[in-house]
């Protein structure tokens, strides 16, 4: 298992990458940076079409380009480097899904998901932030298996509670309520 | 009697932050977060609970194929021109319905539902699910109506009222088949709502019941 020390030096010279690619256009940075994201990109393509091998190249492609053209749009301060990541790859997961489903869907996601990220946030925030990640990557580790199986479903195979609730053999009942426990502990849930 | 709620489950939120929710179920979310910084606080989490979960897959490594291809394509690849935000006239619109409504609510073709019902059609759902603006004048009052799935709402401007509450510009709500209501706009002004459904609205009243036919065909 990787400890907290690795992982901290990991993300820094992830970030270190970013500042070359995005004020150099720093090749060899950015090969570092294919490294470490592509494999993750293409797993979590895989994760929801097990096989479809060139889907997950193409979403690597995909991700890896936007992240070439956006890196100048990326601020260290304001997001996390792998919550960045990830949500490029989800936007761009949805919008191979609107090109190529049988029925196509009349709307355009592009301004759907990115209502949040340009807001500014004040030190305050930044700092409940950080934490947040802190905590849930802590969180993580302690959960469960019968609670991190159902959100693996949901995250990355792209499930619905629905679909998630057949295939593990569960009540749809217990599928939500595994889901808001995980979340509760995670401390996602803001106090309702 | 419990409050009525008026923000997304929490199943909701995290499929759209997943990415697994239909676009018309996701554009009605959307259209709630950026008015709501409370949901905005929970899918910020639950975005960084995605990126968690995805750093600890295992890797599929990649093929030295595939990167060389793209690194030999770094030099070519411009950013796309239309990637620039186009300027919002009317800030109180949501993000996500620039792509329907431009300058504001006015200059869309709104067709006379009833006395006290305006409707417009944005688009339809690769599920079918139908994207509408509704228009309620002040006071005015819905038809009472079930829907045969789930009918997906949010308020973009003043208030309206039914059985279970009162709900103000932002609110979300979600209506499920068995659910029968009849909203009324409230009286101190017009109310426009982003109504998403997934399947036709049956009317319940005596008289209108006869219209079902004529409804259900619009579907078909």
């Amino acid at each position: 298992m990787v400890s907290n020390k690795t992982s901290t030096d990991r993300m820094a010279s992830l970030q270190s990458c970013m500042r070359k690619v995005a004020e150099d256009r720093d090749k060899a940075a950015f090969a570092e940076l294919f490294d470490h994201y592509a494999p993750l990109i293409r797993a979590y393509s895989l994760a929801r079409e097990p096989a479809a091998d060139l889907v997950a190249d193409e979403l690597v492609q995909e991700v890896m380009m936007r992240i070439w053209l956006k890196a100048s749009k990326y601020n260290a301060r304001l997001s996390n480097l792998n919550t960045w990541v990830f949500t490029l790859a989800r936007n761009c997961r949805i919008d191979y899904l609107r090109r190529n489903s049988r029925f196509v869907s009349e709307i355009d996601p592009t301004e759907m998901f990115n209502n949040i990220e340009d807001e500014t946030p004040g030190p305050f925030q930044l700092v409940q932030q950080n934490r947040a990640q802190d905590n849930i990557r802590a969180g993580l580790e302690k959960l469960p298996q019968a609670q991190s199986e159902i959100l693996t479903k949901v995250y990355l195979e792209g499930k619905s509670h629905q679909q998630t609730s057949e295939e593990l053999k569960l009540p749809l009942g217990t599928v939500k309520s595994r889901v808001r426990l995980a979340l509760k502990k995670l401390e996602v849930l803001v106090a309702r | 009697m419990s409050k009525a709620s008026i923000h997304p489950d929490e199943s909701l939120l995290t499929a759209y932050s997943a990415g697994s929710l239909q676009l018309s179920q996701a554009l009605c979310i959307s259209a709630h977060v950026e008015h709501c910084p409370k949901c905005q606080q929970e899918v910020q989490r639950l975005n960084k609970l995605g990126s968690e979960l995805m750093q600890r897959l295992k890797p599929a490594p990649t093929s030295e194929d595939l990167k060389a291809s793209i690194m030999a394509k770094l030099d070519e690849v411009v950013e796309s021109p239309e990637a620039e935000r186009p300027v919002r006239a009317d800030k109180s619109i949501p993000r996500c319905l620039h792509q329907f409504v431009n300058s504001g609510y006015q200059e869309l073709a709104w067709k006379r539902v009833s006395p006290d019902i305006h409707s417009v059609e944005l688009c339809r759902d690769s599920n079918g699910a139908k994207v509408e603006l509704l228009r309620i004048k002040p006071g005015g009052a819905a038809t009472t109506h079930t829907h045969l799935g789930d009918e997906y709402t949010v308020i973009l401007e003043g208030s309206f009222s039914d059985e279970s509450g009162l709900y103000r510009k932002g609110d979300f709500l979600l209506r499920d088949g068995s659910h029968r209501h009849r909203p009324v706009a409230t009286q101190d002004g017009e109310c426009i709502c982003l109504a998403v459904t997934e399947g036709p609205i049956q009317f319940t009243g005596l008289f209108s019941r006869l219209l079902n036919p004529f409804i259900r065909r619009s579907y078909a």
